[in-house]
C-alpha cells in the first residue's frame, strides 16, 4: 500500500471543530507551565481519518503518523475515536526524529502516550510539550530498551550532539525526571502551514499570532 | 463459551451434612505434609454443604488477590469507565505503596513474559485481565491496578460486603513488603468472592460469565484440578510464593451443581509437596461431595 505524503494531509482549524473535540483539544487555549508561565496551545491540526490512514501517513522516511498518536484509555474520550487531530508541529518533530535516527543508526520507537497527547489526557500535567506534538518519549532504540541510567544517558548524549536546541529530560526517579524512556523535547512549537485556514487580517489583532 | 447454570443458593441441601469425614481427610493431608498451616473453605450449591476449616485464618494472599482486582476491573467496565477493548499503555514502572518510590516487575520473576514483550506498546484491558489470571502476569496485574486505583478495589470489596480480603498494594512491591504492607486473604474470603462471580451476582450475569470465562482459562493446574476427573472443569486462581501456596476456584462436575472451594497453605521456604497437598485436599472434597469419599485413599 503506497504511503501518504505529509502534504496530502488535511489541515483543520481547531476553533471550528465540534464542541466535544474542541473542549478536549483546547485550540489556542493556555496551559500553565511548571514555573507558572502561560504557554499557548496550537490552533491548527492535521486530521487523521482512520487508524489505517495513520499507518500509511508518512511524516519522515522512518516515522509514520500512527507512532505519534498511539494513546491509551487515559486520553480524553472524544479523542479516542477517529477522526483524530494532531498539532501541525508533528511534521517538524518527525523531521527532528529522523535526524536523531540517522545519528543512532537504529530504529527509534516512540512509546504509547509518548507522542501527542491532549491537554485533557490523564497524564497531562502543567504545559506538557506532548500537547504541542513537539515532544516524544522513546522507549526503545534498536533492540535496547531505555530502562537504565546508562542507556538513557548514552542516547541523550547522541541527541545533544545531533539536535542542537533540543531539551532532554534528565535521568532520575523523581517527578520531572525520566527513568524508563528518553524524553526529547523541541519546546512549545506552534506550526501554521501555508494552507492553514485563518481569520481575515484585522489590524487590531496585529502582533497576536492567533 | 457457555457455563453450567449459576449456583442455586435456595436449593435445599440433599447430600451428607456430616463433614467430619472430610475434616478427618484434611487433617490427614495436613499431617502428611510439611505445611505450617492449612485452611479450607467450601460451599456446595448442590447440597448446601459448607465446610470452614480454619477458614478465617489470614494468609499472605499471593496471586489469589488478582481475583479481587479482576472484580474491580469489571466494576469499571460496568460503570462505563472502561471497555474490555480499551487500550492501556504497557509500562513497567510502578510506585510503592510504602513511600511512592518507583519499582519494576522483574521479567525473570514473572510467570508470564508475553506482557513484558509489549512494553512501550498498548494491550487491551481484556487481554491484560486474561494474562493477570490465566498466566498470573504480575506486570498485567500492576498495570490494571495502577489504572483503576487501589481504592477502587477496596471500594468494590466493601460494596459487595465481602470480608476476608485485605488488598493494600500491587504485586512485587518489595519495599511495601519489607514494611509489612501485605495483601491478605482468608479461605472464607476467597469463597465469598468466587461465589459472587459464580452465582452471577457480580454486576450482571453477562459480566459475571466473562469473569468466569477468564478464570476457566487458568494455565496452572497442579492444584485443585490436578486429581479430578478430566470431565470436571475448574474456574480458578492459584497463588504461589515462597511461603504460601493457594488455589481457589469453582468446580463444575457433570450432573451436579458446582461447588466453590479455597485451599490455602503456608510453608517453610524450602518445603516441597505444596501442589500435591492442595491436589490431595481438592480430591478429598470432590470425593466427599460425590458421596464416594468415605474410604478415600489419598489422605
Amino acid at each position: 500500500m503506497p504511503e501518504l505524503r505529509a502534504d496530502s494531509m488535511r489541515i483543520v482549524d481547531g476553533y471550528r471543530l465540534e464542541k466535544p473535540k474542541r473542549d478536549a483539544l483546547m485550540p489556542g487555549g493556555a496551559l500553565r507551565d511548571r514555573e507558572g508561565r502561560t504557554r499557548q496551545l496550537p490552533r491548527y491540526f492535521y486530521e487523521v481519518e482512520s487508524w489505517d490512514a495513520a499507518l500509511e501517513q508518512e511524516l519522515a522516511p522512518h516515522f509514520n503518523m500512527w507512532e505519534f498518536i498511539q494513546t491509551d484509555v487515559r486520553e480524553a474520550t472524544p479523542l479516542r475515536f477517529f477522526p483524530r487531530y494532531v498539532p501541525c508541529a508533528v511534521t517538524l518533530t518527525a523531521a527532528m526524529l529522523e535526524r536523531f535516527r540517522e545519528a543512532v543508526g537504529e530504529p527509534v520507537r516512540i512509546s504509547a502516550n509518548g507522542g501527542y497527547r491532549s491537554p485533557q489526557h490523564e497524564l497531562t500535567s502543567h504545559a506538557s510539550t506532548h500537547c504541542w506534538a513537539s515532544a516524544v518519549n522513546i522507549y526503545r532504540i534498536g533492540d535496547e530498551y531505555l530502562d537504565s541510567r546508562d542507556r538513557i544517558g548514552r542516547y541523550a548524549d547522541v541527541a545533544r550532539d545531533a539536535l542542537p536546541g533540543a531539551w532532554i529530560r534528565p535521568v532520575g526517579e523523581d517527578r520531572g525526571f525520566a527513568d524508563d524512556h528518553l524524553h526529547l523535547d523541541f519546546g512549545y512549537v506552534i506550526a501554521v502551514p501555508h494552507d492553514a485556514p485563518g481569520d481575515p487580517f484585522n489590524p487590531k489583532l496585529e502582533g497576536d499570532p492567533l | 463459551m457457555t457455563f453450567p447454570s449459576a449456583l442455586d443458593r435456595d436449593r435445599a441441601p440433599s447430600l451428607p451434612q456430616n463433614l467430619d469425614a472430610l475434616r478427618q481427610r484434611i487433617d490427614a493431608a495436613a499431617r502428611k505434609s510439611d505445611a505450617r498451616a492449612i485452611a479450607v473453605a467450601l460451599h456446595d450449591a448442590e447440597s448446601g454443604a459448607e465446610l470452614h476449616y480454619d477458614a478465617d485464618r489470614w494468609f499472605h494472599g499471593a496471586s489469589t488477590i488478582k481475583i479481587a482486582i479482576l472484580l474491580a476491573v469489571y466494576g469499571e467496565i460496568d460503570r462505563g469507565r472502561l471497555a474490555p477493548q480499551s487500550r492501556l499503555h504497557v509500562r513497567n514502572r510502578f510506585l510503592s505503596a510504602y513511600d511512592g518510590s518507583p519499582f519494576r516487575i522483574l521479567a525473570d520473576r514473572d510467570a508470564d513474559s508475553d506482557v513484558h514483550a509489549s512494553i512501550g506498546k498498548t494491550m487491551r484491558v481484556s487481554e491484560l485481565a486474561l494474562h493477570m489470571i490465566a498466566m498470573s502476569s504480575n506486570l498485567a496485574t500492576n498495570l490494571l491496578l495502577d489504572l483503576i486505583g487501589l481504592e477502587t478495589v477496596q471500594r468494590t470489596i466493601e460494596r459487595f460486603g465481602l470480608t476476608g480480603l485485605d488488598i493494600r498494594r500491587g504485586v512485587e512491591d518489595e519495599k511495601a513488603f519489607e514494611h509489612d504492607i501485605v495483601n491478605r486473604v482468608t479461605a472464607n474470603g476467597l469463597v465469598g468472592l468466587l461465589r459472587l462471580i459464580a452465582e452471577e451476582r457480580a454486576y450482571s450475569p453477562e459480566l459475571s460469565r466473562e469473569m468466569l470465562d477468564i478464570l476457566h482459562q487458568q494455565e496452572f493446574k497442579k492444584g485443585i484440578p490436578a486429581r479430578l476427573p478430566r470431565d470436571v472443569r475448574v474456574a480458578h486462581k492459584t497463588g504461589d510464593i515462597s511461603s504460601v501456596a493457594h488455589d481457589a476456584g469453582v468446580v463444575y462436575a457433570p450432573g451436579r451443581k458446582p461447588y466453590v472451594v479455597a485451599i490455602l497453605t503456608e510453608w517453610a521456604a524450602d518445603a516441597g509437596s505444596r501442589s500435591p497437598t492442595i491436589a490431595s485436599i481438592s480430591h478429598a472434597v470432590y470425593d466427599y461431595l460425590r458421596g464416594t469419599g468415605q474410604e478415600g485413599s489419598d489422605a
